[in-house]
């Protein structure tokens, strides 16, 4: 019995909800589509869709949990979506069904991606910042101006596979619900605490006795991985697969998503991509011309607006006043007040639970900060010799 | 718990993929075109971007020919309509635009304007069996093995052999700057190389791509006591050889293909080169069908055609008078059916096109047997 | 021989628009993304006082004047609302204005090429191979503004107030110094250079368009990070650097289509070996 109670209380539908709004998806797109019901085009946006949520939760995982900034993500689904039509070209004579060929191509895809997300992630073990953006950057070029000039996978000509028509969504979108799965199991353990701790603070972090390099190294790993899944999608999506479309661009289209949705929020990662691509759809197919600009002017003003907005020390108190966590929890908490009347001892102990969840009202921290920083400066005049490790 | 739901989700999730992949693709010919009150004749091409003056001209020419076709009470009283989508020169969105297209009710297409989209825009249109002629797209794998497939334009690798023998039987040294980066630039390239190795004549290469485009001054250096260049890429590109040619006092012909087309805008008369290319179209040509279709675009657009916008021109006229000749009647024809018709008709040895870009005839590959010119650019 | 002097020429390029990112990035610790569009803008400049004018002179003080004013209202709007806010914010923020003045440019001018010409020079013999004017000027007026910029920077009170903010912003802020107006000052200055960097380009490279700015920034930077970050003789030696060794690979036909990749990698190479470049200063990671 203690067994079931535990299971209600720690489910939260909050953690849920993903799951089953993409899986809801998934059954209404598919009946719609064995009923004829969807059109192509709307077949070919949830595609794009779930390759483009893969890609942003992924990077998400990097830029948002591990807090360092990746412009080479792109790079990674290059190198998937490649190596993944290569192996699809030769498998497809060999083996008849067609989704197992999928499946064996995404995971060799998604492994050989993987292994570049390692190569890339020792970098990381010694970059931070803005020189570690540069360096993926650095990456997602040099990668895809190697599969352009190899011969063996189309040169400029590009590579093309056997299409997998209009029902390819549905593969995809259960890779969506997998992946979201891993990822989030993965956060909620104490690998993800781990993570997010080196974000907070490295130099806590490894005096937790966290490893620092490992987690680097993993979460580069398994973001590269899904990259290049979604590459293997994209591969079996796009007609040909060519060197032009992983641009730097490209992976700037999705850091806007992981901006939009929030760094660190896999429901809004989700939401954002879902988001994005459909107006992404809607401004290619309605836009021509130099107007096309229109889409990055769009990307632009929403990137600068919302980073600002989320960062500027000066907009924090506006922030909270005017958030809509902070709107939502203030309507529901009137609703509740005229149902259940609580005591005044209730609502003491509600404010002080609130002030425990939200440590930055917690004013003994900010003093500790200002101790620490004052402390750690004052150390490293005296004895420089030692901190030469942290460099 | 989180185990049971996993496991019960990937089980629902693999049930639902079996059964989503066993299904197969049915051919998606589900009555798009039921709603049609004229021919619609889809296409796409760059509006935007360096190469947007081919698909500007394409859009131009075959709107030309639309308006001339339904000025003469179209086909059994049926109008023609043109619906262009710009596609910026890239493959994504030439495959973006040919949906929305085919869900417009599109029963013929001209295809895509540029190689690389057009490759793209064609391995849908196989899928659908929809008729598809490119004025343009020269790349060899647009029509390889689709039988849907055909093309106004020459093909890549016969520009290059005939590039090849013309530079070999009238220059000495010769020199070639191509783009690796495009699908267009190195098909010419490739065969233009095997046909020299056949000739056994010796030449000097020089590349560049996407991310260098603009500065060439180190592959004119190399190539700079060259009597010609070969030039087998776009008129952008081209334009900035010309003006480093001219810097660095280089006094080579610039020989360049179909691309070149267009090249006017980029160069200045402090270009001093001389400067030839290959192209099908000759604006003076004495040729009565190019004499009306230059006067009637000059009318239309205040400005003299291109190879390009002829090229546009023709694959309407080609469509226009293939549906013509096996007269169809049906304006709610599917595109499937249409393309049946289109592809036994022009096939046939007695069709034969007199177009703006001089006299035309198909066989089954979709390539297009007609005579080439070379031209030389005047200032 | 002339291949060389083709590197220097476009190294000449390269070190002027470092020499812009190495002032942002040493005083105000950001990269500056958008360092590259500055330069389209200022190409667009010239293109529209050059239409309307005809006097390159003209044209020339109006793309310093348009530039220089540009970075100091970036600077304003988008980057000081994030003083203080984490670095991959304002690395993110800078990317976004980079795409803002792109696309304004394209929804202005249109993606194509234009055709600027600010002057047309001639080419002198030096032994056997030619050198052209251009490329001359370019050189001297970059090593010129490298002195003028150490000058500067040394022996001015401004100019000695940002070594003060690059090296403690704290320590420069207790001291008096208003930082905000010593940034201001900072993006003023590289965004005139930036406005420098467009004319030698035209004067190369006849032509503008929106994405004019974006790759040679890049490169640009690698160039900075080549020479040490923060260093301004380092800027300069590590953009002709690059420039002459993107002009030999691309002169080596086996090499030429890795040109790009070749950069990049050499860039990564250096931020892994030796991250403060070659004439840059060792920094310690402050906790």
């Amino acid at each position: 019995m203690a067994y079931f109670t535990n299971i209600k209380n720690s489910f939260k539908l909050k953690n849920y909800i993903n799951y089953i709004g993409v899986t809801l998806f998934l059954v209404i797109t598919a009946s719609m589509l064995y009923t004829g019901n969807l059109n192509r085009s709307t077949a070919n946006l949830i595609t794009q869709i779930a390759y483009s949520i893969i890609l942003a939760v992924s990077l998400n995982l990097v830029v948002g949990f591990l807090g360092e900034l990746s412009l080479g993500h792109a790079g990674f689904m290059c190198v998937g979506a490649y190596i993944g039509c290569f192996v699809a070209l030769k498998l497809h004579s060999v083996i008849s069904s067609p989704l197992a060929v999928l499946i064996i191509t995404m995971l060799i895809g998604g492994l050989v991606a993987a292994v570049f997300g390692f190569i890339i992630g020792l970098p990381a073990l010694r970059l931070k910042g803005d020189y570690l953006a540069i360096v993926t950057l650095a990456f997602g070029e040099i990668v895809r101006t190697i599969f352009k000039n190899l011969d063996t996978f189309g040169g400029a000509l590009g590579l093309s596979t056997k299409k997998y028509g209009t029902s390819l969504f549905i593969p995809a979108l259960i890779v969506v619900i997998i992946m979201l799965i891993l990822v989030q199991n993965l956060i909620r353990s104490k690998h993800g605490r781990a993570i997010t701790a080196i974000r907070d603070n490295e130099i806590a972090a490894r005096a937790m006795g966290i490893n620092v390099a490992f987690y680097k190294l993993f979460v580069f790993v398994i973001s590269a991985f899904f990259a290049g899944i979604a590459g293997v999608i994209y591969g079996h999506y796009a007609t040909p697969v060519l060197y032009s479309f992983f641009s730097y661009n490209y992976s700037i289209e999705i850091l806007v998503m992981v901006v939009l949705g929030g760094m660190g929020s896999i429901n809004g990662s989700i939401l954002a991509a879902v988001l994005i691509t459909f107006i992404n759809f809607q401004l290619t197919t309605k836009l021509s011309g130099d107007l096309a600009a229109l889409k990055f002017l769009i990307y632009a003003i929403v990137l600068i607006t919302i980073v600002i907005f989320n960062n500027a020390p000066a907009l924090q108190p506006f922030k909270e006043r005017f958030s809509l966590k902070g709107l939502i929890a203030k309507i529901s908490g009137k609703i509740k007040s005229i149902f259940v009347k609580t005591k005044d001892i209730d609502k003491e102990r509600a404010k002080i639970k609130d002030d425990a969840a939200e440590w930055k009202r917690i004013p003994t921290k900010i003093d500790m900060d200002a101790l620490l920083s004052v402390d750690v400066k004052h150390e490293k005049t005296e004895n420089q010799p030692d901190e030469k490790e942290d460099k | 718990m989180k185990k049971i739901l996993a496991v019960v989700l990937c089980g629902l999730m693999v049930f639902t993929a079996l059964a989503g992949c066993g299904g197969g693709n049915k051919a998606a010919d589900n009555g798009y075109t039921a709603n049609n009150t004229e021919f619609i004749i889809g296409g796409t091409g760059p509006l935007t971007g360096d190469t947007s003056s081919y698909g500007i001209s394409v859009l131009n020419g075959a709107q030309l020919a639309i308006k001339e076709i339904n000025a003469n009470g179209g086909l059994n009283g049926i109008k023609f309509k043109l619906e262009f989508k710009d596609d910026k020169s890239t493959a994504a969105d030439a495959a973006t635009g040919y949906d929305t297209l085919f869900e417009g009710g599109m029963q013929a297409s001209i295809g895509a304007v540029t190689s690389g989209s057009c490759d793209s825009f064609n391995s849908k249109a196989v899928e659908d069996n929809l008729f598809s002629i490119t004025p343009s797209a020269s790349a060899a794998n647009v029509i390889e093995n689709r039988d849907n497939a055909f093309r106004i334009c020459f093909g890549d690798p016969d520009q290059g052999v005939l590039a090849a023998k013309e530079l070999t039987s009238n220059y000495k040294n010769i020199g070639a700057i191509y783009d690796t980066s495009d699908p267009y630039s190195s098909g010419i390239y490739k065969a233009f190389e095997e046909e020299m190795k056949k000739l056994n004549v010796e030449f000097k290469t020089q590349t560049f791509d996407a991310e260098n485009k603009k500065d060439f001054s180190t592959q004119v250096e190399a190539l700079k006591d060259c009597d010609v260049i070969f030039l087998p890429i776009y008129y952008t590109e081209a334009g900035f050889i010309a003006k480093n040619a001219t810097a660095k006092e280089c006094n080579a012909v610039l020989f360049g293909c179909d691309g070149f087309d267009g090249i006017a805008d980029q160069i200045d008369s402090s270009v001093k080169n001389e400067i030839k290319y290959i192209t099908p179209f000759d604006v003076n040509s004495e040729s009565e069908a190019t004499k009306k279709f230059v006067d009637a675009y000059k009318a239309e657009y205040n400005a003299a055609p291109d190879q390009f916008a002829a090229d546009g021109y023709d694959a309407v006229m080609t469509i226009f008078e293939g549906m013509k000749k096996a007269d169809v009647k049906d304006v709610k024809i599917s595109a499937s059916d249409l393309c049946d018709i289109l592809t036994s008709t022009i096939t046939a040895s007695d069709f034969k096109l007199v177009g703006a870009t001089g006299e035309m005839t198909w066989d089954k590959s979709g390539a297009c047997e007609k005579v080439p010119q070379i031209v030389e650019f005047k200032k | 021989m002339s291949t060389f002097i083709d590197g220097l020429s476009l190294g000449s390029i390269y070190a002027l628009i470092a020499l812009g990112y190495t002032m942002v990035y040493g005083i105000a610790k950001m990269l500056n993304f958008a360092h590259g569009d500055i330069i389209m803008v200022g190409a667009y400049a010239i293109l529209t006082t050059l239409n309307l004018c005809g006097n390159p002179i003209v044209a020339i003080v109006a793309s310093v004047v348009v530039c220089t004013l540009l970075g100091v209202v970036t600077e304003k709007l988008a980057y000081r609302p994030l003083r203080g806010a984490s670095p991959l914010a304002v690395l993110i923020t800078a990317i976004g204005v980079s795409y803002f003045l792109q696309s304004i440019a394209q929804l202005i001018y249109g993606a194509k090429n234009r055709p600027v010409t600010i002057a047309t020079f001639s080419a002198v013999a030096i032994g056997n191979a030619k050198i052209n004017i251009a490329t001359i000027i370019s050189l001297i007026a970059g090593a010129i503004i490298m002195a003028a910029l150490t000058v500067f920077i040394k022996k001015t009170r401004t100019g000695r107030a940002m070594l003060a903010v690059s090296e403690d912003r704290g320590a420069a802020l207790l001291m008096g110094i208003n930082v905000n107006r010593i940034i201001t000052i900072t993006f003023a200055i590289g965004s005139a250079l930036a406005a420098f960097a467009s004319v030698f380009y035209l004067m190369q490279i006849p032509s503008t368009n929106p994405t004019l700015g974006s790759m040679p920034g890049i490169k640009a930077f690698t160039a900075a990070v080549i020479g040490g970050i923060g260093s301004v003789s380092g800027a300069m030696i590590g953009g002709v650097l690059l420039g002459v060794i993107e002009k030999i690979a691309l002169s080596v036909p086996a090499l030429a289509p890795y040109t790009t990749a070749l950069e990049f990698a050499l860039l990564i190479i250096i931020l892994l070996v030796k991250p403060t470049g070659l004439m840059g200063k060792q920094r310690r990671e402050k906790v």
